[in-house]
């Protein structure tokens, strides 16, 4: 059930993220759900899975984007990894828990990214991916991950006894 | 409490340990040799590629059925006034019409002489757009045609209005293409009424801008831009935009101007992709051999 739910995840989560959701952005802004789906599956699920996940998520996300191949397989193995991590010394699991960590790590890889897509620019080029698109997106994944990781608490296999 | 439930019960923790080593010294090789990485990369990606542009094509049609059904149904919210104004507006301008007919026949005649000229001059494929890219990061379109239809690395990408802009990664049967408005796009430009050249480069804000004209160049407003043809990809003299704002100061060299791209980004559905450019000398330049089914047009 849950290689299924995984599968299904890798096959339709990067489609979903260059086509459906393009007439679901605000302000021209989407959450990166590849990263978000890293972060939960290691939030509730471990490290190894998260890391296993997040791995192919980036890669699949690396095929239909414009950057280098490994930059987002790697971003969402490091993301799905210390999401996990960091899950076995939170106190409280509640599905808004997620929040400030998916915002952490959601700066964290579009500072790696906004670097890497500027290069050879200038650092006011670079200043500006800052309000432009890596602040709201990273609120964005933050409150996408809250309600993914409620929907998992409520609908998810554990919840539902698989 | 965090319910763990183990994904891969055969696989001990001894056999995680060994994959977790073997992902890192993976990193690692990427880390020290990019470039030969990229290459085992894109090879091992193809599969998995092609698997992902199955479902990718499936949603992309839902994408374009749900977009037609909203344009037809619930757009139309609004739709009375419209039509009083639009009754108006169509009076103004049959009058017009009456007068630009003149001018259209006229303009037909030289058209088909200018394509009579041109006929057969690239060799392209067309190519419709099922996705932008997958992160915010860069301004892309996904095309659905690959690498089985003769579509390579650094072609340009076409629309009968002027550039979209170059793609940078293939695979079988989908590939992927930077826009002209992101800022790692540049493609070498002319000014067309002054021949001017300069490097057209898009910014980080997402629009387009012509850098190193010459200081004395009288580029206006309103002038029009077009490529240049020195960049690979393009031929000479495809539209790119009109100037809307010249820059100039006595700390820089060049002066640097503002383009309006004559193509709409944002509602591109299809496009052309050049797989070959002919110069005007006549003699045919292929960009790569190719022998997959084509279909020529002639474009201005």
């Amino acid at each position: 059930m849950k290689v299924g739910l995984y599968a299904g995840l890798v096959l339709l989560l990067v489609p979903f993220q260059a086509t459906l959701l393009h007439s679901l952005s605000p302000f021209g802004i989407r959450p990166d759900l590849c990263l978000v789906a890293a972060c939960v599956v290691g939030f509730w699920a471990g490290h190894f899975e998260g890391l296993v996940v997040g791995l192919l998520l980036g890669f699949g996300q690396d095929l239909f984007s414009a950057g280098e191949l490994w930059l987002n397989m790697v971003t969402k193995a490091g993301v799905g990894f210390s999401a996990g991590l960091m899950a076995k010394h939170l106190i409280s699991t509640t599905p808004r828990a997620i929040f400030v960590p998916m915002v952490l790590f959601s700066i964290f890889s579009g500072v790696v990214f906004l670097v890497s897509s500027r290069v050879g620019m200038g650092i006011q080029e670079v200043l500006q991916g800052f309000p432009r698109i890596l602040l709201p997106q990273a609120l964005f994944d933050g409150l996408v991950a809250v309600c993914a990781n409620w929907l998992r608490a409520r609908w998810g296999p554990q919840a539902l006894n698989l | 409490m965090i319910g763990r439930l183990r994904l891969f019960p055969m696989v001990g923790s001894g056999g995680r340990r060994l994959f977790l080593v073997l992902l890192v010294v993976a990193f690692l090789i990427v880390a020290l040799i990019p470039r030969q990485a990229q290459v085992i990369l894109q090879s091992v990606g193809k599969p998995f590629a092609n698997v992902l542009a199955v479902p990718f094509k499936a949603m992309a049609g839902l994408d374009r059925g749900i977009r037609d059904w909203w344009n037809q149904y619930l757009a139309l919210q609004g739709v009375y006034e419209q039509n009083i104004h639009l009754q108006k507006e169509i009076q103004r301008l049959q009058g017009e019409m009456n007068q630009l007919r003149e001018k259209a026949l006229a303009s037909d005649r030289l058209a088909d002489l200018l394509n009579f000229r041109q006929h057969g001059q690239f060799q392209t494929v067309a190519a419709r757009v099922v996705g932008r890219n997958a992160s915010n990061w860069y301004q892309a379109l996904i095309l659905d045609k690959g690498e089985d239809d003769g579509i390579r690395v650094e072609m340009g990408v076409i629309t009968p209005a002027g550039v979209v802009g170059q793609v940078i990664k293939t695979s079988g049967s989908m590939s992927i293409a930077l826009l002209l408005t992101d800022p790692n796009v540049a493609v070498t430009g002319l000014v067309q009424r002054t021949r001017d050249g300069g490097i057209i480069q898009g910014t980080a804000k997402g629009f387009l801008r012509m850098k190193y004209i010459p200081p004395l160049s009288p580029v206006q407003k309103g002038d029009l831009v077009v490529t240049s043809g020195l960049t690979g990809g393009f031929p000479r003299g495809l539209l790119v935009g009109r100037v809307v704002q010249v820059e100039e100061s006595e700390d820089d060299l060049f002066q640097s101007a503002h383009i309006d791209p004559v193509v709409d980004f944002s509602k591109l559905e299809e496009v052309l992709v050049l797989l070959s450019i002919q110069p005007e000398d006549g003699i045919e330049t292929k960009v790569k051999e190719l022998d997959s089914p084509v279909h020529r047009s002639g474009l201005p």
